[in-house]
């Protein structure tokens, strides 16, 4: 009986809606995940992923992007609070009923924790392949997105100066094991040898992984423009490209300007998603765009969503339908505080999900998205949401 | 698609009377092997309210009251929301969304927005930082102002039209916890029915709660901590393990006026709640997580619904709870909340009222940005600290 009023409510939160009849439709489970262990919150989520299991994957900023005056409470020395808050453990897993299954991560011997982590990807084995994204970088810099900046908060403006940036930016991936053993550490923090470098990256924003080929593909990123192969179990380069499939080009553009042709280089490859049909699908996401390659970067076409958005771009994350063709992508779009729809055969948008706000089912900058085998939709919210969401196909 | 509706909340209703009654038994028989307690029992509605139109967001929401209808009102702080958030308000516009929702929003039980003004208009000054609003016996909106300058409280109808404006704005930048011609950065606002008089929480910049006629907005009386006089003389930081100071810390964060004629005050920083007669006479205190620094423990409280006002609830917008309090001893009977951006958690709650039912509603200032409901389920077992209070799945 209790169950029954739970399916109830849920019928009753609807959010979602899709205007296009052939769009998925979903509603959001405003229960999902379970709370934390009392005094446990989340930072800016960065990265969402779902393992072979159906368990779903999140990494965000932690302390990193908390203001120590009003939510870090617990964190401080000394403490400023009894009972909340402090960062939760920068990687947590939970199972399909939002139980926690794994939590763990920050720094340790032997490999360099991210200054602030990017996506993730969970290869078969369920070992977790994190991007390395951040720092230096101006708070509410252009070029933030799901591993940037704050997105300007007031509130911050009144706390104690963060202390100043370090040197050195991110510039590597690391890899672990399901309960968080450090495996292996691809690339070294402070690298900055451009976007033609073999080997070295610039502030990686995303990670996915190719199974048939063992390889792993790097968005790089934040820093560089291009897409990087690397041998997944050494690390080794195999091959790269920009926009286009064109090698990419490090000079100076212009800001993005809607009326203006489309740039030749990616603005921010900030993400990679790689389809059952073996397309990959690149994140353009200050241009607004998504350019799709074959696997060995050979451009095969490109969509633009929502052309006039400025600021951080549309265009952030994105994840399959689980249905085999899968016929759909969801797209993160942060800017505009919502999941797009896309058909990905004609790469045109169908639906949205979301908008902008702070309850269940609004958004304040998704970034992150992935899907289950059941066809459950997650969401991460980066700068001021800081929230792992799952939404539910509504039948 | 309404009469769907209706079919499911009543099947829902239906289902919550069982679900209850089940639940109730399971806890008997739990109470016999935990540490529980009896006292008011809440559960959040995760859906309440519905989205806001127009892509409205809210600011930081920093005050809530009731009216004599039932409907909740809110004032937030749109000028805080950022060029990201509010994309659409940027010129040219940023992206499909969103736009600052109007300061001031009321909205219906069933969640739907039913007034929405506030801002700059002709004949007053509007705070440059908008803090505590409070529905009067005679259907006037109070609002008060924590800005730099602000040392006044306005008075609207419930449609936005100015009614009128006590104290002298702009001399918020100078404590003055004596005067009778201005405010000093006034957090809350709670006007009694029966004397017609309006208590200010005095504020952010003054140390004392004052008391208006409501009508003319003359100050009547005036009092600080313990009922002694006000005094703004240096203080030394916040210690636990300290004496406690004989004056209020800023903010006095709230001044309100039960039933019973007693007046709980909201002693932020200092963890304390003082009582007092409505004439500002002393009665006793508490403090609660008095280990707490920062911005305090004791933001804001209201009353339980019955005519004895048996329950006090006390919102903590720094560990992220409400304390659920017998009001009679004062004594901590349980909380619920806990930190996070879910249902039934907080980031600063900030500001609480009960509804003419019983429910709780909340609001959440710095990155919270909300307001919650929590509807009543009545007096029953609950364990000592409940956590977030979830419907049951």
């Amino acid at each position: 009986m209790q169950r029954f009023t739970g399916v109830l409510l849920a019928a009753l939160v609807g959010l979602a809606l899709a205007p296009s009849q052939s769009a998925p439709a979903y509603q959001v489970d405003p229960l999902w995940p379970k709370p934390l262990q009392t005094g446990w919150i989340l930072g800016s989520v960065t990265g969402v992923a779902v393992d072979a299991q159906d368990r779903i994957w999140i990494v965000h900023r932690g302390a990193d992007s908390l203001t120590a005056r009003t939510e870090n409470g617990l964190g401080t020395n000394p403490p400023t609070a009894e009972y909340c808050c402090k960062a939760a453990p920068s990687v947590l897993a939970f199972d399909i009923d939002g139980n926690l299954v794994a939590s763990w991560g920050g720094p340790g011997q032997g490999y360099d924790w991210p200054k602030t982590p990017g996506g993730l990807t969970i290869d078969p084995k369920g070992n977790v392949f994190i991007a390395a994204a951040g720092w230096p970088e101006p708070p509410g810099a252009g070029r933030g997105g799901r591993g940037g900046g704050r997105g300007g908060d007031p509130a911050a403006a009144a706390a104690p100066a963060p202390p100043p940036p370090p040197p050195t930016h991110d510039a590597h991936i690391l890899k672990f094991s399901p309960k968080g053993e450090f495996l292996q550490q691809f690339g070294k923090p402070g690298a900055s040898e451009g976007s033609a470098s073999k080997t070295a990256f610039n502030r990686p924003s995303d990670v996915a992984f190719d199974a048939a080929a063992n390889e792993l593909y790097v968005a790089d990123g934040y820093g560089n423009r291009r897409i990087v192969v690397l041998d997944a179990a050494t690390g080794a380069y195999k091959r790269h490209w920009g926009a286009y499939g064109a090698p990419p080009d490090d000079a100076t553009m212009p800001a993005y300007d809607p009326a203006a042709p489309a740039a030749k280089q990616f603005r921010t490859a900030g993400c990679v998603a790689i389809a059952r049909d073996n397309i990959v699908y690149v994140c353009d996401r200050q241009n607004n765009r998504i350019q799709s390659f074959r696997k060995d970067g050979t451009f095969v076409k490109e969509a633009v969503l929502a052309k006039d958005t400025r600021g951080n771009g549309a265009v952030w994350d994105i994840a399959f339908s689980h249905d085999p063709q899968q016929r759909f992508m969801f797209v993160a779009d942060g800017q505009s505080h919502r999941i797009r729809i896309v058909q990905r055969d004609t790469m045109t948008e169908v639906g949205t999900i979301g908008g902008g706000g702070r309850w269940p089912g609004a958004f304040n900058a998704p970034g992150s998205v992935a899907v289950d085998s059941r066809g459950n939709l997650y969401t991460g919210e980066t700068f001021e949401g800081k929230r792992v969401q799952k939404f539910t196909p509504r039948r | 698609m309404t009469r769907s509706r209706t079919l499911l909340i009543g099947c829902t209703f239906a289902a919550v009377v069982v679900a209850l009654g089940l639940s109730a038994h399971a806890l008997d028989q739990a109470a016999k092997t935990a540490d529980m307690v009896n006292a008011p029992r809440f559960e959040v509605e995760p859906m309440w309210p519905r989205p806001l139109p127009n892509n409205w967001l809210l600011g930081q929401a920093i005050g809530i009251g009731v009216d004599s209808k039932d409907n909740l009102w809110i004032v937030h702080r749109p000028d805080i929301l950022t060029p990201n958030e509010v994309g659409q308000d940027q010129k040219p516009p940023l992206a499909e969304c969103c736009r600052a929702a109007p300061p001031v929003l009321a909205f219906d039980q069933a969640g739907n927005v039913i007034h929405s003004w506030g801002g700059p208009g002709q004949g007053y000054t509007w705070p440059g930082s908008n803090h505590g609003i409070f529905v009067d016996h005679k259907g006037f909106v109070w609002i008060g102002g924590n800005g730099n300058t602000d040392s006044h409280v306005l008075k609207f109808t419930q449609d936005g039209k100015f009614v009128a404006q006590y104290g002298t704005p702009g001399q918020g930048a100078t404590r003055a916890s004596n005067a009778t011609d201005r405010f000093g950065r006034v957090a809350k606002i709670f006007v009694d029915p029966r004397a017609n008089e309006a208590y200010l929480a005095d504020g952010y910049l003054n140390r004392r709660v004052a008391v208006l006629d409501g009508d003319t907005g003359a100050v009547k009386r005036y009092w600080g901590a313990y009922g002694n006089k006000p005094d703004d003389g240096d203080q030394t930081p916040y210690d636990p393990d300290g004496p406690l100071i004989k004056q209020f810390r800023t903010p006095v964060h709230c001044a309100d006026l039960s039933n019973d004629n007693l007046v709980y005050v909201c002693d932020r920083v200092n963890n304390r709640i003082q009582v007092f007669t409505a004439d500002g006479k002393f009665v006793k205190e508490t403090q609660i997580a008095k280990r707490t620094g920062g911005d305090g423990s004791i933001w804001d409280v209201a009353f339980s619904k019955d005519p004895k006002q048996t329950y006090l609830y006390v919102a903590d917008g720094k560990n992220e709870r409400i304390y659920v309090l017998l009001r009679d001893t004062l004594e901590v009977l349980t909380a619920f909340g806990g930190g996070g951006r879910q249902p039934g958690q907080f980031f600063a709650v900030h500001s609480i009222v009960t509804d003419l039912r019983g429910n709780i509603f909340t609001t959440e200032t710095y990155e919270g940005r909300r307001i919650q409901k929590f509807t009543f389920r009545g007096v029953g077992q609950v364990p000592r600290d409940q956590g977030v209070v979830w419907p049951k799945k």
